[in-house]
């Protein structure tokens, strides 16, 4: 009768034991390269818009304020996603004969609203609010990214749990002056902790037990 | 420097009274409960296998013969224990404790084992059977903020904790202290009798706080020392027997 296992098994399986931790080790490295590669986590991924509005052309060099566009962001759980008339405010004056804006001036013209695609979302069971970040000192480019250089829009984080708790958890790392909070392009001091501690006292941030509570943002 | 803070040491906890000599069993906390929270509607096939929800029930207590005959209404709903009986018992944290005394249950960790509801002496947990469906068009009356709940995973009543973060977040962003009876769960808000009240429990001053320190208070199965945070005013104590105190009144 011939053997059952040829005499390289021997080989095999002495590598497969002694392997075993890095072979794990090796799983688990490109499982965690994966889920966060930019294909699943759409970082960096400038979307397509109807209209390629530049948020670098109109923030960043133009000045124009956060809060000219998403009004609603110091008041309300959402920013608010400006409608055509802001647009118009401007651009039935300037740039009126543009190729770039016809779907702007039909969408004033037709009173349909433009279908902007969404760049920056979180699931449903989360409640984020925008209100409470932006007067508690978390600027627009903590969460949205260099914002004022981006002439397309791109999600800059994952907005995955963990990286919303990072900062549940050390809120003096990423708080800045109420004053900073909509600026565009905003590179944080080098005294920053000492800043953070400070302003999370003078806000008074709540303590990473209470704003880590789960009903915090799931309900 | 302690670092936690206990929710007992919190500024805020809330609690709950409801005044049973109030209530007229009218039922109105239960529809608006219904409507706020997105509780599914069972059906009449499901609701007979046990599997309807309600966060809020109303129960009837008769006494006497006909036509001798009264009943009496008590509101149940979570208790929101202190000493809660289904918070150990989950495997995966999903019930827990937070820090503003709310008993809390968190849907995206529960992965329905049931054992908090077995655990419940109260049976104000539900477990959902299957997911939920609203029938075209009132898939659109969904409250937004408040998650619909899908198959396989416990809810409860959570004394409307979005409305408790709406107003709190509010608060905070005019930069002032909550206001007692400044907002209300919707049991709460929709009582014609004003039979429950809502507030801080911390707050010595709040309507909540003094009604709880009331002669007429009682608790819910008080012998099990669970500690709710909700407290039921009654005159006299709880009887199905004539004569008790119950009939006195």
């Amino acid at each position: 009768m011939a053997q059952i296992f040829h005499p390289s098994t021997n080989t095999i399986s002495r590598v497969s034991i002694y392997g075993a931790v890095f072979i794990i080790a090796l799983g688990g490295y490109v499982a965690y390269r994966v889920n966060q590669a930019s294909y699943f986590t759409d970082i960096n991924e400038a979307r397509q818009q109807p209209v390629p509005f530049s948020h670098k052309h109109h923030a960043a060099e133009l000045g124009i304020d956060c809060r000219y566009c998403h009004t609603s962001v110091e008041t309300s759980s959402f920013a608010g996603i400006p409608p055509t008339h802001t647009c118009m405010s401007c651009h039935s004056q300037i740039w009126v004969k543009s190729e770039m804006l016809e779907p702007v001036r039909e969408s004033y013209a037709t009173d349909k609203s433009i279908e902007w695609v969404r760049v920056n979302a979180v699931p449903d069971f989360v409640y984020f609010d925008h209100s409470i970040h932006v007067n508690k000192g978390i600027g627009c480019t903590t969460c949205h990214g260099p914002i004022g250089e981006m002439p397309i829009t791109w999600r800059a984080h994952t907005l995955y749990m963990r990286w919303c708790i990072d900062c549940h958890k050390h809120p003096e790392r990423y708080v800045r002056r109420r004053e900073d909070v909509f600026k565009a392009s905003y590179a944080p001091p080098s005294d920053q902790l000492a800043l953070g501690r400070k302003l999370v006292k003078e806000y008074h941030i709540k303590s990473p037990r209470e704003i880590t509570d789960c009903y915090t943002c799931h309900r | 420097m302690k670092s936690e803070i206990d929710h007992l040491e919190s500024k805020i906890h809330w609690g709950m009274v409801v005044d049973l000599d109030r209530c007229t069993g009218c039922e109105a906390c239960v529809v608006a409960c219904r409507a706020e929270n997105n509780v599914p509607t069972a059906g009449e096939d499901q609701a007979a296998r046990g599997r309807a929800i309600h966060w809020l029930r109303v129960e009837r207590y008769w006494e006497g013969e006909f036509p001798e005959a009264r009943v009496r209404f008590r509101p149940v709903l979570c208790q929101q224990c202190e000493a809660a009986p289904c918070e150990p018992v989950c495997p995966t944290f999903a019930s827990y404790h937070n820090p503003e005394g709310l008993n809390a249950q968190v849907y995206n960790r529960c992965i329905g084992t049931r054992y908090c509801a077995n655990a419940c002496p109260y049976t104000v947990r539900f477990f959902n059977f299957y997911n939920p469906v609203w029938d075209k068009p009132l898939h659109l009356q969904l409250n937004p903020d408040v998650s619909v709940r899908e198959v396989g995973v416990m809810e409860k009543c959570t004394f409307c904790v979005q409305r408790i973060k709406a107003a709190e977040i509010q608060a905070k962003a005019e930069k002032r202290e909550l206001k007692d009876g400044e907002f209300n769960p919707a049991c709460v808000q929709t009582c014609p009798p004003k039979a429950l009240i809502f507030g801080n429990l911390n707050d010595p001053e709040s309507e909540v706080s003094k009604l709880a320190r009331s002669n007429r208070a009682t608790v819910l199965l008080g012998e099990l020392n669970t500690r709710p945070n909700v407290t039921y005013l009654e005159r006299g104590s709880w009887s199905g027997e004539e004569g008790g105190p119950a009939s006195a009144g």
